[in-house]
């Protein structure tokens, strides 16, 4: 009973601090909102890849979103092609949080010569040019959305192993990891138990970072016809609106709905990120509320606010 | 009686924060005389730097001030815009901060800092502001040649001067002065401030000054206000204090300053009858060295923490090691808890060497024997666990009790070292608590295995005057009670005398004296520990200014 007390305080005040702040519940609910369309959508609606209708005929009642190039339907190609990219998306962000914790947590924890060995592989990673990278693995290997993943994850990771890897060496010389020691706690329960919980604003602020790039690099690569065309992405609905020339025919309402969508989902993403930024470090909101608390016209201005004397 | 050259009147701030506003300055009024040391005297928490802040006019938000007045010589800093604020700053009143390290500036030269203060207030330039600040320099007895160091370059008595020549640049008639010497050495300590005063004796200028350590203040300044939770509760001439004060939380202050000096106060410390300790010592260490290499590419550094440094200690004594940062104290505590290995040198416990040195793993029974305080009960305490977390771990991980008799043990655990209910502080997280009870905690944690032997690394260093002796009475209570062996680790010879039965002086990382703890303070032999000893006794300061009474009479001649 006593565990579970303890277990579930870290949660729930995190999850406390997330519905208080309004930041981070606009952004919890548009993310979830379109997670929930990647699950359920593709069932409700007809199939993205039938000819239904003219093409490139304009939004109406029949086509709520028109068609494309293809005759095909662009509102049922926007929600099914949430499912591929969220799910690439936020698996690389998981995965690149992982090898970086699990990289930059042993490299800075041990040090020595494990950390010799780990920085010198991840700073080879980081000095690789990711881009260049990224077009040539994804072109070379066969197209799908595992080569993408691989692809993000391998050109993403390094950086976050880096971040974790500092963060780890100052918590390594807390007295609190000391005091671990002392009891006879090992290593692996110690960075798993005592450090990793305090890393978790870093830990999660790196997914939704990861998630962001990963979500734009692998539209980014999709777009440039170097993933699977034969699916249908917000990659892949970006690369054929291109191919069937959606500029020249003014046909806008082939790529808005899906642009409009990856930018929605790395905007709520940031409003995530900002809220978690200040459910831990509530300096951030103080003085803002401050503001709302002591109306601007009571106080003389100044770095010392001085509250006017009523005479 | 001519006028105050400031008056504090009913001057209140308020921290605005998400649950409310807390008031942290309550009510406050003090007049202060020209030419007068006045100090301020309270522990974390009373509000006695928000005061100063305040009265300086460089209290940020969430602060609020709320009420009240702060005259200098009549004009009232607290109305006046914030341009003219400004005119009052060094003008007519500067501050020395807290901690000097903090205070300057890491990428500019001291020149550089000094003329820009000269600069901005006086708009002196070029030669004249240099010549300025060599002026200032040598007041402070540093070498002009110091004018181009960067504070790295510099000791922390040193920063601690430049910081004062700063705030005399352009002699003010008032220095504020906010803990000028808490982060620095006694020694250290005791010189800075025997040259403030002969400056002020020289300049004539009025000090504020700012302290949690009241002893420090009884020997020099001439009127005390004693402040807790923002409001002050008593305010008289020293001579009064000294005596005893009127308010109950004056005379706990007074009380709970052990002295280095004169015969033993009565009722501090239990200590057991007789000091005859076994022959056969429970830890015994043998020319233990150890020495930190920074080696980067093409240069490599060497710093000798810990230089043969061989001791033994008995089952159930209380050894003091005492001495100044950067003496190897703590590399000790380190080296004997395990935490980091030896360059050279053994460490036998109960006689056997339990391969110390070589292995990296430290087996778990040796963990049981030897536990560790640490000095910081902030950082040694995990902020995600609750308190039966971080006592309920050590003993799951050795197996030393079941799951079931766990909640109980915990809570007498608790209850032993002063936190009742301890049903209660199990649940507690750590920043739930006041220091002095996360420190209490620490110390059950170490206490949890039944060790043989605790090192406590300045156990009581970061904890308000007022509860620091209950914390060693701790400690003493289990020598008593358990036949606890003690390593006590600290810089403060006072409070090793009254706990410790014998104490190992420690400089730049060698012993220098060791001796049983009467003996050694009443007849030091070593000139370093002599100092020590008059550093932390009351009186220091007449010593001390008699010295530079005589220096200055030289110097007339």
């Amino acid at each position: 009973m006593k565990n579970k007390i303890q277990h579930s305080s870290i949660v729930t005040r995190w999850f406390a601090g997330i519905i208080s702040n309004k930041k981070a519940l606009a952004g919890s609910c548009i993310i979830l909102f379109f997670v929930f369309i990647a699950i359920i959508g593709p069932f409700l609606i007809q199939s993205p890849t039938d000819f239904l209708g003219t093409p490139l005929s304009p939004p109406s009642f029949k086509h709520l979103f028109g068609t494309n190039g293809q005759g095909q339907d662009v509102f049922s190609q926007t929600i099914s092609g949430a499912r591929q990219t969220l799910f690439v998306g936020f698996s690389a962000g998981i995965l690149v949080v992982l090898i970086g914790a699990l990289i930059g947590g042993i490299a800075g924890y041990y040090g020595g010569q494990t950390d010799d060995i780990l920085s010198l592989i991840i700073n080879i990673f980081l000095v690789m040019p990711g881009l260049p990278l990224m077009v040539i693995l994804a072109s070379w290997l066969p197209p799908g959305p595992g080569t993408l993943l691989g692809v993000l994850v391998l050109t993403g990771w390094a950086w976050n192993a880096r971040v974790i890897r500092s963060q780890m060496m100052t918590f390594r010389n807390r007295d609190f990891v000391s005091a671990a020691i002392i009891s006879g706690e090992k290593n692996i329960r110690i960075i798993v138990v005592e450090i990793m919980p305090r890393m978790l604003s870093l830990l999660a602020s790196s997914f939704i970072g990861a998630s962001i790039y990963a979500i734009g690099a692998q539209v980014g690569l999709e777009f440039l016809g170097l993933g699977d065309i034969s699916t249908v992405t917000w990659g892949t609905n970006l690369y054929w609106a291109s191919n069937d020339l959606a500029l020249l025919t003014e046909s806008w309402w082939t790529f808005v709905p899906t642009g409009l969508s990856i930018a929605i989902v790395s905007f709520a993403l940031t409003l995530i990120n900002f809220g978690i930024d200040e459910v831990t470090n509530p300096r951030l909101i103080s003085e803002r509320l401050w503001r709302n608390k002591v109306p601007r016209n009571m106080i003389t201005n100044g770095i010392t606010p001085v509250l006017k004397k009523h005479e | 009686m001519n006028k105050p050259l400031i008056s504090v009147e009913k001057l209140s701030v308020n921290y605005i924060t998400d649950t409310g506003s807390v008031k942290a300055v309550n009510n406050v009024s003090f007049e202060i005389n020209s030419g007068e040391i006045f100090g301020l005297v309270g522990e974390s928490g009373s509000g006695k730097s928000t005061v100063v802040q305040a009265m300086m006019r460089i209290l940020p938000p969430p602060a609020l001030i709320s009420n009240g007045s702060v005259k200098i010589n009549n004009r009232d800093i607290l109305s006046v815009v914030d341009s003219e604020v400004l005119g009052f700053r060094w003008k007519e009143i500067s501050i020395v901060m807290q901690s000097a390290l903090n205070a300057l500036n890491p990428v500019l030269s001291v020149r550089e800092q000094i003329c820009d203060v000269l600069k901005t207030h006086k708009g002196l330039l070029g030669t004249l502001a240099h010549n300025r600040a060599k002026e200032l320099l040598s007041l402070v007895d540093i070498d002009r040649d110091r004018l181009n160091s960067y504070p790295h370059q510099l000791s922390g008595g040193m920063k601690q001067r430049i910081v004062i020549a700063i705030a005399l640049a352009i002699m003010p008639p008032i220095i504020i002065m906010d803990e000028p010497t808490t982060a620095l050495d006694v020694i250290v300590e005791r010189e800075i401030l025997a040259k403030i005063i002969e400056l002020r004796k020289k300049l004539g200028f009025t000090i504020l000054f700012i302290t949690h350590d009241l002893n420090l203040l009884l020997d020099f300044a001439d009127r005390l206000a004693i402040m807790k939770d923002g409001k002050i509760l008593e305010l008289d001439n020293v001579k009064n204090i000294q005596k005893g004060g009127r308010h109950p939380y004056t005379k706990k202050l007074i009380d709970s300053i052990p002295s280095a000096s004169g015969a033993r106060q009565k009722g501090l410390f239990s200590k057991p009858e007789s000091l005859d300790f076994p022959d056969m010592p429970i830890l015994e260490v043998q020319n233990l060295n150890k020495i930190f290499q920074s080696s980067e590419l093409f240069k490599k550094d060497k710093l000798i923490a810990v230089n043969d440094v061989s001791f033994k200690v008995s089952q159930g004594e209380i050894v003091g090691l005492v001495g100044e940062s950067g003496s190897g104290k703590s590399t000790i505590a380190k080296l004997v808890t395990r935490l980091i290995r030896p360059t050279s040198g053994t460490i036998y416990l109960n006689g056997e060497n339990k391969k110390v040195s070589e292995s990296r793993n430290v087996p778990l029974e040796y963990r049981k024997i030897v536990q560790m305080v640490f000095q910081d009960p902030f950082g040694s305490l995990n902020s995600i666990h609750t308190v039966y977390h971080h006592l309920a771990r050590p003993l799951l991980r050795h197996r030393l009790k079941s799951e079931n008799e766990l909640f109980l043990y915990i809570v007498h655990l608790l209850e032993t070292v002063g936190l009742s209910p301890g049903e209660k502080f199990a649940e507690k997280f750590p920043h739930e608590m006041s220091g002095g009870e996360r420190q209490r905690v620490a110390i059950a944690r170490a206490l949890s295995l039944e060790p043989q032997i605790i090192v406590a690394d300045e156990p009581t260093s970061m904890l308000d005057v007022s509860i620091r002796m209950d914390i060693l009475e701790i400690f003493a209570k289990m020598r008593k009670e358990n036949n606890l062996t003690v390593l006590f680790i600290t810089h403060d010879l006072a409070s090793a005398r009254y706990l410790a039965d014998r104490i190992i002086v420690l400089k730049d990382g060698s012993i220098i004296e060791e001796g049983a703890s009467e003996d050694l303070i009443q007849s030091p032999i070593q000139k370093y520990t002599k100092q020590l000893v008059r550093a932390a006794s009351p009186g220091w300061f007449h010593s001390l200014y008699k010295n530079s009474d005589n220096k200055e009479s030289k110097n007339d001649r």
